[in-house]
């Protein structure tokens, strides 16, 4: 009974695969294929059951027979190729079945492909299969084939598995496989192929198959298809773009060195060719190249790469071409850079530089300056490939710009100031915009300490030629040349490279230099006075910068120098100095000395903590002296900021004379130093101070925002985070008090001082502290000065949004200010009004709504567009209040 | 307006929206005097369709060269094209954007508001209408008109 059941079933699977197999061979019922697959998933029948089902298609007298019969086999192994037991027989099937009609070969080329996933192959197995499939399939003939045969082809290497996964196999067949690729692939046309055909090749060079002598021949087949010219048809079935392929082939032909002396003289002649896209493509393709440096050993090679190079660069047509041909350049010289010299060849490395200077030095030194940009564009690409390269460069260059520069400064200087006509001025215009290219391409290159070294003196020089004249004109343009020389400067100084040595080089020749020219300007009659402020802040800046990285002990001595020279008149350290000896800096009367005090703050404020400054005491009370005694604005400003710079950076516990000077308070403010009360109380009583009051106001504002110049991390001093709430809270409380005693005249300035204060603190302080001080803020919206109202007004912006129950209830006297304000004469404080009624229109407002419409109607015609377009937003608002439709 | 009326037309041509106006330097100026141009004007007339979820510029029904102002002769005249010549909504497009510029511009403007010549079947009729002071004034006592006047008019959030 069993047994008969048993017989059944089997007899039942036969009957279900037979079927299966009828309609999928004479039905032609594509999707029984699946079936099948999913048939011998589920175990109803197996593979082998499958195939004696198939007996009668496999061995048919019919081509296209056998062919369906293959084909449904290849299907359902491609979906069951897990662990087939019958792999070794179906191997030699497959095998066997190449040599059938061509018809054929398709669905077993498939069948095959999916035999090599299948696990346990035999050893041995992936080889033998391979060379069934060069043997067998003629590849003559297979070009003839349809294109689908080929694609199965291709697909068959393609397959990552196949090639991965037998790695030491493949490369014993070595040459011959690589011949037959080869042969397989000559004369392909289709896309989709030659995707394929690339990916292969590109698996054959990475995967380190030995090309033997087949090495000029894979190039060739596929280097034919350079440039790709592929346009995909509209509606393509296969999604192939140009892009891909370009990429696809780009891959193979950089991919090996072995293909750099073929490559080479091919991208140079499509270089020269006429057509765009092809020059844009070898100029990717050699930028992409990285190991071209091996043969390009060959001078004749590189002669010509740079000919063609530079021909587009210089006669360029399009800037992709121009800035690819950049690009290229820099590929190249970095590729030469990183290439190995052998003891009897020459440096290709300065062979091809050597070229390029050839050709471009000259550019830059002609006067019409039409080819100065593509050759400093051509220097620069390669200058920035790598240090050796700009190095070489750097020095052949750098004369000739220096001399450049010097010669148009000549000419400037031979004009004839009298002589005025529109083109000569244009000429100047032109140098001087030659002249600045110069500086900035200068300090674009001083990077390196020992370019720094060469450079600077040059910058300096400039610097102090621009004391030795006194034309009127010649100084409009060495106002603006100074200005850029100490902007080149501060930039160098900005980017160097920290190193001893570019320290040692900052502090032995630089700062000296600088301090001595700038003493000289002043001491000098020809004072040029119209960039003298200029001049000054980008002195300091510059300063500031180099000191911030200055090394330790250098920094220190440089420290102490300063200190010296301005304590104590000591010279001796400037160069070609013609001063006289103890000039009394600090204790000068004369303006114009008194303001060098700004250079002092740039050397010692900058200072690193650790840093002990020199004679500290001495040097405080002249300071203090001076931002008390002095009544040059910029003087007693540098002095207390340099003071307070001091003070910030002392050691904690050192006596402090007191001294109410708000740049003080804030050295201390900054990290809570307890003598900070005793000065904020002082500033606080100089608020009820008839004369000094709207200044201590003001102070307040210094106290609380950011310092750009000295008190900040940048230049190492001492800042304690949350200050600015610390300061509020200790502060408020006094403030209000203070404004109730005060008589009504003085009111303005706690106003002021207040309004100071909250505008710097963070929004989410604001908004939880303004309640308690609202009817001080709306006190201050209705005293006289512009200011108050600006930051009254931005602080109480952010606040409207989500009012507090205080400020409903006062919304009459608010409303009546607000309008009040649209008229002031600050176009900010109309705009922020504006703004703030336009808020307020989301407040139980309805009331209000007439009066504030014709007051609206006025702002609509302001002078300022900017004005009228927040009028036209609030008016807006206000009308859909209480309206249908609105709110 | 009824509830369940089918669009007029469902599937409008959307344009892109001129960006923001590039502020200069002499707007920032305290002493230069801003003359009120086209652009300001077009700046105003951000409205939303009534139909539609988006603003009259990006329907095209706004352009900035359809606009035209004089500041010196107080007169601006704004032509809009609807988006379909038998649009109903014409009069209350014309309506929105003929009160949202009285609202918007000063007093001593003339504003003219018409239909661009040749884009409306019933071109005559809608202008006369939006040219009548008294009717103008008359469709905004009617409260569900002022409704959709305002719906249009109040700035979308996003």
């Amino acid at each position: 009974c069993q047994r008969s059941s048993y017989r059944d079933t089997m007899a039942a699977e036969s009957t279900l695969a037979l079927s299966l197999v009828e309609e999928f061979v004479s039905g032609l019922q594509d999707s029984k294929a699946k079936d099948a697959a999913k048939g011998v998933k589920d175990g109803k029948f197996t593979v082998l059951q499958l195939v004696e089902a198939l007996g009668s298609s496999l061995t048919s007298s019919q081509p296209h027979t056998r062919a369906r019969g293959v084909h449904l086999l290849s299907e359902v192994l491609q979906e069951c190729y897990g662990d087939l037991t019958e792999r070794e027989v179906l191997i030699a099937f497959y095998e066997n079945r190449l040599k059938d009609h061509y018809v054929v070969t398709p669905p077993v080329l498939k069948g095959l492909k999916a035999l090599t996933k299948c696990t346990n192959l035999p050893p041995g197995s992936a080889v033998s299969m391979l060379r069934s499939v060069f043997q067998d399939i003629h590849v003559q003939c297979l070009s003839q084939l349809c294109c689908k045969t080929h694609f199965f082809f291709f697909s068959f290497f393609s397959h990552d598995v196949s090639l991965l996964r037998f790695p030491t196999e493949l490369k014993g067949l070595g040459a011959d496989f690589v011949f037959g690729f080869v042969q397989s692939m000559d004369g392909e046309r289709d896309p989709r192929n030659l995707l394929l055909a690339f990916q292969i090749a590109k698996n054959l060079i990475h995967g380190g198959y030995d090309l033997g002598k087949f090495t000029e021949e894979l190039f060739e087949v596929t280097s034919c298809y350079f440039p790709i010219d592929f346009s995909p048809p509209p509606n393509d079935p296969h999604g192939i773009t140009r892009e891909e392929l370009v990429q696809a082939l780009r891959a193979v032909l950089t991919g090996t060195p072995k293909f750099a002396e073929f490559l080479l003289p091919l991208l140079i002649e499509k270089l020269d060719s006429d057509v765009q896209s092809a020059k844009l493509d070898s100029l990717q393709t050699l930028v992409r190249n990285s190991c071209l440096a091996v043969c390009l050993q060959l001078k004749q090679e590189l002669t010509g790469l740079w000919t063609s190079v530079r021909r587009e660069v210089f006669q360029t047509s399009s800037e992709k071409i121009e800035s690819a041909g950049l690009a290229a350049l820099t590929a190249l010289t970095s590729c030469l850079s990183r290439s190995v010299l052998s003891s009897d060849s020459e440096d290709s490395l300065s062979t091809f530089l050597d070229f390029i200077l050839k050709d471009c030095k000259h550019h830059l030194c002609e006067p019409d300056l039409k080819l100065v940009w593509p050759s400093a564009k051509l220097l620069q690409a390669a200058c920035s490939a790598s240090t050796r390269a700009s190095h070489i460069i750097t020095v052949a260059v750098m004369p000739s710009l220096l001399e450049q520069y010097n010669n148009r400064t000549q000419v400037i200087e031979t004009a004839d100031p009298m002589n005025q006509d529109q083109e000569e001025v244009s000429e100047l215009h032109s140098h001087h915009a030659v002249r600045q290219r110069c500086l900035s391409a200068l300090a674009a290159v001083s990077i390196q300490p020992s370019v720094v070294q060469e450079s600077t003196p040059v910058l300096l020089e400039v610097l102090r030629s621009a004391h030795t004249g006194n034309l009127a004109k010649k100084m409009l343009f060495l106002a603006s040349s100074v200005v850029l020389t100490c902007r080149s400067l501060q930039r160098i100084a900005e980017r160097v490279q920290d190193s001893e040595e570019a320290g040692r080089c900052f502090h032995d020749v630089f700062i000296p230099h600088l301090l001595s020219l700038a003493l000289q300007a002043f001491v000098s009659v020809f004072f040029f006075f119209v960039n003298a402020f200029d001049l000054f802040a980008q002195c300091r800046a510059y300063f500031l910068m180099r000191c911030v990285w200055l090394p330790f002990r250098l920094a220190g001595q440089t420290a102490s120098r300063a200190v010296s020279l301005f304590l104590d008149g000591d010279v001796s350290f400037l160069p070609d100095n013609s001063f006289p000896s103890h000039m009394q800096l600090l204790k000068g009367d004369s303006w114009s000395l008194s303001r060098l005090v700004c250079l002092l703050m740039g050397s010692v404020c900058s200072l690193p903590r650790s840093v002990e400054v020199p004679q500290i005491d001495k040097l405080l009370s002249a300071l203090e002296e001076m931002s008390c005694a002095c009544s040059h604005p910029l003087s007693y400003t540098s002095a207390a900021k340099c003071f307070a710079g001091l003070v910030n950076k002392k050691p904690q516990g050192d006596s402090l004379d007191s001294c109410a000077c708000p740049q003080v308070a804030k050295a201390l403010l900054l990290r809570y130093h307890p003598l900070f009360t005793t000065l904020t109380d002082k500033l606080f009583s100089l608020l009820d101070d008839a004369d000094l009051g709207p200044m201590a106001a003001d102070g307040f504002s210094l106290l609380m925002s950011d310092s750009t110049d000295v008190l900040n991390r940048a230049c190492h001093a001492d800042v304690r985070i949350m200050y600015r709430q610390r300061f509020f809270s200790e502060n408020s409380a006094k403030l209000v008090q203070g404004f109730n005693a005060a008589p009504q005249e003085k009111k303005p300035n706690y106003l002021k001082a207040l309004s100071n204060i909250v505008n710097k603190l963070p929004k989410q302080v604001q908004v939880t502290e303004l309640p308690a001080l609202l009817s001080l803020l709306l006190e201050a919206l209705s005293c006289p000065d512009q200011d108050i109202h600006l930051s009254t007004l931005s602080c109480l912006e952010p606040v409207l949004v989500n009012p507090p129950q205080v400020l409903i209830q006062q919304l009459e006297a608010l409303i009546n200010r607000l309008l009040a304000l649209i008229s002031s004469p600050a176009m900010s404080v109309r705009i922020a009004s504006l703004s703030c009624i336009s808020t307020l229109s989301h407040f139980p407002v309805l009331p209000f709504r007439a009066r504030v419409l014709r007051a609206l109607a006025k702002p609509l015609d302001d002078k300022k567009r900017l004005v009228r377009r927040e009028a036209v937003q609030a008016r807006g608002e206000w009308f859909l209040l209480g309206s249908p439709g609105g709110r | 307006m009824s509830e369940g009326t089918r669009l007029e037309n469902a599937n409008p041509v959307i344009f892109q929206r001129s960006g923001e106006r590039v502020q200069t330097a002499s707007e920032e100026d305290e002493d230069v005097h801003d003359p009120i141009d086209d652009r300001e004007i077009f700046d105003i007339l951000s409205i939303n369709d009534p139909e539609h979820p988006l603003s009259l510029e990006e329907l095209n029904v706004v352009e900035q060269v359809r606009v035209k102002v004089n500041d010196a002769e107080n007169t601006v005249g704004v032509e809009f094209t609807p988006t379909i010549p038998h649009c109903s909504m014409a009069t209350l497009i014309g309506l929105s954007i003929k009160v949202k510029l009285l609202r918007s511009l000063p007093d001593r403007f003339k504003i003219d508001v018409c239909i661009t010549p040749g884009t409306h079947a019933s071109e005559e009729a809608v202008n006369k209408q939006l040219a009548d002071k008294e009717r103008v004034a008359a469709a905004l006592e009617n409260a569900s008109l002022l409704e959709v006047v305002n719906q249009c008019l109040s700035t979308r959030s996003i």
